[in-house]
């Protein structure tokens, strides 16, 4: 059998590899008649830690399958380093990839796992070895080396799927729902593993998630996805502060953010028999969607100035409590207070704003609206 | 004394349990254990003579013209058994792999390849005995159409291709039952790991025998077993499309003709003997239980759990 053409190994020297500059240039995927993404335009710089966020069935698994070559690009170039990936098979890409199911190769021991790609590079067996050893070390999987998948649990298959990955030093990783098959409390371990290696290995991450929190946890940068197109791409301070829309703004965020339709007369804002509120700026349109976090809103007993509104239940969480309020168009809104702020249910409240806190939205589109 | 009290459930595994018992106690069973007994007997026609202990066996392995037919049929047999390992096994997981990764045209090919397997033997075996026919059979006159016609000879009626033309015949009837199998052991390959070995290799024939094979491992093992049982007691095609005597000159004889000769008497030799018939089917039987038995352990230990 003819082995593979050796690559080029980057990284042999140091942990670093090679530089990775991925360009996604109006990428589109049509399985059979239907299609899954209508035209991404992407750019990721060299070591970002990227985030591909959204919904189930948002296209972000299909995204990140197209990145690795594993389903070809129905539309668009895909350049990494400038070079255009659309036909380069997925083995000489450069990237290796964590799957949501681990996928070790159940007739192998971890060992082998991971030795099976490296070897497939072309590497000698000494490099092999250190390679294996350094991520065994990285990854505390040295006690495990002899054993099968089937002898694992969760958590060490997932640091062996990625110890596979390590091993080929990519220059691109791809991790697939990594933490999605492990169990709360090993979930927000991981977390910090995988921020952790990012850190050393400095490699460029794209990992995909449908769990917001991870997404704001980890991210450099986070693409916001939905039905098939990207709806904002940014840090996840930014994505928090001024979400481009109301899909983004109700995504991020937890609890999420309160969507009210109020109407403008002057600088005051009305909610249909339910009160109103003077905002200094405000957008100069006549009637749009006002949004609300948890900590932008307050809650008042008594008369006064503010939407009328009733306590609804309240979420004791120990350092703080979220307290639900209907108002007067039955729109729900949390609203954070002290943990001893005691509401009773069907209680009448009034709701004022922080300053500068709240958001506003267009009433057609969605679209965010500066004052 | 607890009492034996027959509940619902227990009367309904009863009922379903016992016929089939009864019938292969009856139809099995019976005939092995009175053919171990017969092989131990002299016999003249039907009529049982004297006790000849392994008088029967020493004759099939070792006096002539025994010892010489008893060979022939057995290197025929292994003949046939590593022919169609490769043939129908081989090209079996070669189709199934095809299959599986859904090549233009799967759909059809998934029920063209087994269907011959649906069909009766004997309908293969006279369709393939027309088709090696030497002057009107299709092989040879597509042959000379494109020509080749020196290629074109009495397949069935030469000692050098005959055992080989029902081979081909053999493969191609059964070749869609190793296919079945191997493609349902693919499909319980979980479709990450294959992506998993995409990630890290082009090359089909690493994914192949590094990810694939081993991991139908269980599969294999059926197939193989259940091959070497067929090709040890092969007896449906050659006898009709070669006769009782596995002509010509004993090329295409295998143990079961052999057997069925020797217990049963044929047209040319028009003698039968019992115990010589049984003393062969016995070491048939005890051949084929221990190699079946060693193929079987010996694969089991490297099946694997998905």
């Amino acid at each position: 059998m003819a082995g593979p053409p050796r690559q080029t190994c980057p990284g042999q020297d140091g942990r670093r590899t090679g530089v990775a500059q991925l360009s996604l240039r109006g990428i589109k995927k049509r399985f059979r008649t239907t299609d899954v993404l209508h035209g991404i335009d992407l750019e990721i710089g060299d070591r970002e830690f990227v985030v591909f966020v959204g919904p189930s069935g948002c296209g972000k698994s299909t995204l990140l399958r197209l990145i690795a070559g594993l389903d070809p690009i129905t539309d668009g170039q895909f350049f990494l380093n400038g070079k255009l990936m659309n036909e380069v098979a997925p083995s000489r890409r450069g990237i290796a990839m964590v799957f949501q199911s681990y996928a070790l190769y159940p007739h192998m021991d971890v060992y082998e796992n991971m030795a099976f790609g490296a070897r497939l590079m072309g590497l000698d067996k000494p490099e092999v070895e250190r390679r294996i050893a350094e991520a065994a070390r990285m990854l505390r999987l040295d006690e495990l080396l002899q054993r099968k998948p089937r002898e694992l649990s969760g958590g060490q298959r997932q640091r062996v799927a990625i110890g596979r990955a390590l091993v080929r030093k990519p220059d691109v990783f791809l991790l697939d729902e990594p933490l999605s098959n492990l169990d709360a409390a090993l979930r927000s371990e991981v977390r910090l593993e995988i921020a952790r290696l990012h850190r050393e290995i400095g490699g460029t991450m794209i990992y995909v998630t449908h769990d917001q929190v991870e997404a704001m946890t980890l991210a450099d940068k986070i693409v916001v996805m939905n039905a098939g197109r990207i709806e904002q791409v940014g840090s996840p301070r930014e994505l928090y502060e001024s979400p481009a829309n109301t899909f983004v703004a109700t995504f991020i965020g937890s609890p999420r953010m309160s969507l009210v339709d109020v109407t403008r007369e002057g600088n005051r804002l009305n909610v249909p028999d339910g009160g109103s509120l003077a905002l200094d700026a405000l957008p100069q349109v006549p009637a749009l969607k006002l949004g609300l976090r948890p900590d932008a809103v307050s809650l008042h007993r008594g008369g006064g100035e503010g939407f009328e509104a009733q306590v609804v239940y309240t979420e004791y969480l120990g350092d703080n409590a979220y307290v639900y309020v209907r108002l007067a168009d039955g729109t729900v809104l949390a609203a954070r207070t002290a943990p001893n702020d005691a509401f009773a249910p069907d209680a009448p409240v009034r709701v004022t704003l922080a300053p500068g806190a709240a958001h506003f939205f267009s009433a057609e589109d969605g679209r965010r609206l500066v004052p | 004394m607890p009492q034996l009290r027959m509940t619902g459930r227990g009367l309904w595994i009863t009922v379903l349990i016992v016929p089939p018992l009864a019938f292969i106690a009856l139809f099995i069973v019976y005939p092995i254990l009175s053919a171990f007994a017969y092989a131990f007997f002299d016999w003249q026609g039907l009529r049982r003579l004297d006790f000849v202990g392994l008088e029967n066996f020493h004759t099939v392995l070792f006096v002539e013209p025994y010892r010489s037919w008893t060979l022939n049929a057995f290197r025929n047999n292994v003949i046939v058994f590593f022919a169609l390992m490769v043939l129908q096994n081989g090209l079996g997981f070669l189709l199934a792999y095809a299959l599986w990764r859904e090549l233009p045209g799967a759909r059809f090919h998934r029920i063209a390849v087994f269907l011959p397997v649906v069909l009766s033997t004997i309908i293969v075996a006279y369709l393939f005995k027309l088709f090696y026919h030497p002057l009107f059979g299709v092989v040879n006159i597509t042959l000379k159409s494109i020509g080749l016609g020196w290629l074109a000879q009495p397949w069935l009626g030469q000692g050098g291709t005959a055992l080989w033309a029902l081979i081909v015949a053999q493969a191609w009837h059964m070749v869609g039952f190793p296919t079945l199998v191997f493609l349902a052991g693919m499909q319980r390959i979980p479709g990450e790991i294959l992506d998993a070995a995409r990630m890290e290799t082009e090359s089909e024939w690493v994914k192949i025998t590094k990810i694939v094979w081993p991991l139908v491992a269980p599969s294999a093992t059926i197939v193989f077993t259940l091959l070497f049982v067929g090709a040890f007691n092969w007896f449906e095609l050659p006898y009709i499309m070669a006769g009782l005597d596995g002509s010509p000159f004993g090329s295409t004889d295998v143990l079961g003709l052999y057997f069925y000769r020797t217990a049963f008497g044929n047209v040319s030799a028009g003698q039968q003997d019992f115990g010589l018939g049984s003393a062969l089917a016995v070491l048939i039987f005890l051949f084929i239980a221990a190699i079946a038995t060693v193929i079987t352990v010996r694969l089991r230990a490297r099946e694997i759990q998905l």
